[in-house]
């Protein structure tokens, strides 16, 4: 309510303003050259009038309304016109009966609902010194009661410039408006048809397509053709005017309600009638239906503003109210001109005001249009930031994941490291400590320093990728192995079953790699040192029992073998048993099953691999 | 076992290593295969011993108290193309051994290898046979499989290589024996030597201007 109240006080401003411009915009005429008093023939009846003036009757086509009046002209003044700024429906002027103008022969002169002007020159030699006479002939076919403004007669220098300006404001201004109109209408059609969604389009196209249609099409001229155009045509105003109502409602987001197709009755029936029935009936109902209808769907659409701008104030809703509001005054002033209440002047600018409105209002939905464009950009802007905003957030996420997960590697490659060092290297070297510190010499420190360099050697050849193939590793483990045996005349008898050797696999890490090789460096130790051996073979297979392939290392020695217990440990040497011991384990830890069977024709180490090696370290700790 | 040159002389070995243990021992293990060595402590001393004479093998050790035993092949192998070189390692790292093979050096030398081995190394050496250990081998493979990054440690240009060269390099690195790679390959036993020293001297790097057109060609450098 807050806003309702100072939205009236502003719209009754306007409605003040626009009686006010109305009267001030009135085109002056060259009131020096007025004729006004005539006397009128009409049904017989003769009777002096004063102009302007309005017939008794809306329809005399067979019997005119003729005004008789009389001027005087001074020989010397050269060039003279009869100059009619309103009339309706169309006049013949004859000057000492002499035709000089007959309206009639310009379709669009005589359309009741424009206020177009005529001009004509008055030949010379029809003029005579002194009283001149001039008859004007009204010819009415309605709607509306004919009506004669005051005619002017005299020098057409005197008279052009306010035939001028009433045509440009009347004719000219009329036409440029129904263009625009035009153009609007295409681009608002255009505009629905690739939006179906939003039908408001398309409702204001309608409109304006029938605007222009009702502007542009020349209407029929009674007689000369009982048209059913006329009374077809008679129909736009009240459709219109309904299609701006619908318009106006679905422009300030309400549904359209069922009901509502009311409104558009009248003009149909008008419509219609114009179809089956000729003159005078359709403009009758015209009267009778269509411009009431008008007047409602104005006062309709000033209520649906009101109330859109009581919701939601913005500039459109506010924008609209106010050139409704204008629209309503311009309507109501041409009422009291239909219904005589102002007899001085018959201009009509409802038509005028309206078309300015629907102009206005199609660059406001254009304006709408090109900024909701806009929005749309600077949504895919805003969007295309966030979009970059997340995608460096992600990638600072992404490093920080990133590091952290290089940092848990290093650091699990640290204990493990650590723990194979300790295991090996760290060992052998401290047995090298004890042994100098016992002042020993020779092959005991010789053996364990080279056993601590073989471990070193393990350590960093395990770090290397080598891509899953476990034959790499066992290729440089043969060297070492060679290089170890020589010295001991042993001889090494390496059998590949395949070149391929063993199968590929992925997920192989270093720490496998290093249990597997001090498994395999364990049994040669063995075979070495406590049983004597002369020949050592390793054979590489690989096996598939329809489960997928796995690999297979065997080392068997020719040596004396050792006694196993019943649980498979070593019954002997604690050196021996400890040495299996860490055999097992280490196959454990890696997924692999170890077979140990050995006798006095030797020892046999098969070490079976899985077909998938374990991700984590089954025996950590 | 007396090992002799063609011309019937001792074959003569330059050895240069700083550590003074190590040094004893491999030159103990040469002078009693009956090889003439002569030994230095530092890079200034290798080329002192360089300028009096030629080597027929020059076995160094890479960390040199004076500077790089890189450089010392690298001279070496422009000014005495005939020398065999040979890389003396501690671990046997690829780090070290392949920035060696590409400045001409021809596999390495294990410092704690027993003295037989060490002999034999060399004959094999003198006779033309340039020995690849499996972690070499499967060093240059893997570098020939990758693709997208260069891979880390050394620039290594394996374009080069031929397809039956890399199926040698394969089955070195997983142990085979060159009989059985011959076998596997189909090739003859005596050509497969042959084959590996081709693959060293295509993996040397000869001029600084080769090193630049290889590293455009590998897309190291950007022109």
């Amino acid at each position: 309510m807050s806003r309702l109240v100072p939205y009236l006080l502003l719209q009754a401003l306007i409605v003040i303003a626009t009686f006010l411009g109305l009267r001030l915009l009135q085109p002056s005429d060259p009131e020096d050259f007025a004729l006004s008093g005539f006397s009128l023939s009409e049904d017989g009846i003769t009777r002096p009038v004063t102009l302007p003036h309005f017939t008794s009757s809306r329809y005399s086509l067979a019997d005119p309304p003729l005004y008789i009046g009389t001027f005087t002209f001074k020989s010397g003044d050269a060039g003279w016109s009869v100059f009619l700024p309103r009339f309706s429906n169309a006049v013949e002027v004859a000057v000492n009966g002499v035709v000089v103008l007959d309206s009639r022969r310009d379709a669009n002169a005589n359309r009741p609902d424009r206020n177009t002007p005529q001009i004509a020159a008055i030949p010379s030699s029809l003029l005579y010194d002194g009283s001149n006479a001039i008859t004007v002939r009204l010819f009415v076919w309605g709607p509306l009661k004919g009506f004669l403004d005051t005619v002017y007669v005299g020098p057409d220098a005197a008279l052009r410039p306010a035939f001028e300006t009433r045509t440009l404001l009347f004719v000219t201004l009329p036409v440029a408006f129904s263009a625009w109109q035009s153009i609007l209408a295409v681009i608002l059609a255009i505009m629905w048809l690739m939006r179906r969604r939003e039908p408001v389009y398309g409702v204001l196209a309608a409109a304006m397509v029938l605007g222009v249609i009702q502007a542009f099409m020349p209407p029929p001229v009674p007689p000369t053709t009982v048209s059913r155009l006329a009374g077809v045509l008679l129909a736009s105003a009240p459709i219109e005017s309904a299609l701006i109502v619908v318009f106006g409602v679905l422009f300030f987001g309400w549904r359209w309600p069922r009901y509502g197709m009311l409104l558009f009755v009248p003009g149909l029936v008008v419509f219609v009638i114009g179809l089956i029935a000729g003159p005078p009936l359709p403009r009758i109902l015209f009267l009778l239906l269509g411009i009431p209808t008008v007047g409602i769907s104005l006062f309709l659409m000033a209520y649906v503003t009101a109330a859109a701008l009581v919701r939601r104030q913005d500039a459109a809703s506010f924008t609209i109210g106010c050139a409704v509001t204008i629209v309503l005054t311009c309507w109501v002033h041409d009422m009291l001109s239909v219904f005589e209440i102002v007899t001085n002047e018959r201009t009509f600018v409802s038509r005028l005001s309206y078309s300015a409105m629907l102009v206005a209002i199609g660059a406001g939905l254009t304006w709408r249009f090109a900024r909701a464009l806009n929005q749309v950009d600077s949504f895919a802007g805003q969007l295309v930031a966030r979009v970059r905003e997340a995608e460096e957030r992600l990638k600072a996420s992404f490093v920080r994941e990133e590091a952290r997960a290089r940092a848990a590697a290093l650091a699990n490659e640290r204990t493990r490291l650590m723990r194979d060092l300790h295991d090996g290297l760290g060992g052998q070297l401290i047995s090298i400590v004890a042994l100098s510190e016992r002042g020993q010499e020779g092959a005991t420190i010789t053996d364990a320093a080279r056993a601590a360099l073989k471990d070193l050697r393990l350590v960093i050849d395990s770090m290397e990728d080598i891509g899953g193939d476990l034959m790499l590793a066992l290729g440089s483990w043969r060297e070492r192995a060679a290089m170890q045996l020589r010295p001991h005349d042993i001889a090494l008898d390496w059998r590949v079953a395949t070149p391929q050797g063993l199968p590929l696999h992925p997920e192989l890490r270093p720490w496998h790699i290093i249990q597997i090789v001090r498994i395999l460096d364990e049994a040669v130790t063995n075979a070495v040192k406590h049983a004597a051996a002369r020949h050592i073979a390793v054979a590489i297979e690989t096996r598939d029992d329809g489960q997928g392939p796995y690999g297979v290392i065997s080392v068997a020695d020719d040596g004396h073998g050792f006694a196993l217990r019943g649980d498979g440990q070593a019954a002997g040497a604690s050196q021996t048993a400890r040495g299996l011991c860490n055999m097992r384990n280490r196959a454990v830890r890696c997924g692999a099953v170890l077979d140990l069977s050995s006798d006095a024709s030797g020892t046999r180490v098969r070490l079976q691999l899985p077909q998938v090696f374990p991700d984590s370290d089954a025996a950590t700790g | 076992m007396t090992d002799q040159g063609e011309t019937g002389e001792a074959i003569t070995i330059l050895l240069v290593e700083d550590d003074a243990p190590t040094c004893w021992r491999l030159q103990d293990a040469l002078v009693k295969a009956a090889y003439e060595v002569r030994t230095a402590g530092s890079l200034g001393e290798a080329r002192s011993a360089l300028a009096a004479s030629a080597p027929r093998v020059l076995l160094t050790d890479l960390r040199l108290p004076d500077g790089h035993g890189v450089e010392l092949i690298r001279e070496t192998r422009r000014r005495f193309p005939d020398t065999e070189i040979m890389v003396i390692s501690a671990l046997g790292d690829e780090e070290s051994v392949i920035s060696a093979i590409t400045v001409g050096a021809t596999g390495y030398l294990l410092k704690d290898a027993f003295p037989t081995d060490i002999a034999t190394t060399v004959r094999d050496l003198v006779a033309g046979h340039s020995p690849i250990s499996a972690s070499i081998a499967r060093f240059i493979v893997r570098r020939t499989q990758n693709s997208a990054e260069p891979p880390p440690g050394p620039a290594l240009n394996t374009a080069k290589l031929t397809p039956r060269e890399i199926d040698i390099l394969w089955g070195i690195a997983k142990g085979f024996s060159y009989a059985e790679i011959a076998s596997h390959l189909g090739l003859s036993r005596q050509t497969v030597p042959g084959h590996i020293k081709n693959i060293y001297r295509k993996l040397e790097v000869h001029t600084r201007s080769e090193a630049v057109f290889e590293a455009v060609q590998q897309g190291l450098i950007k022109l």
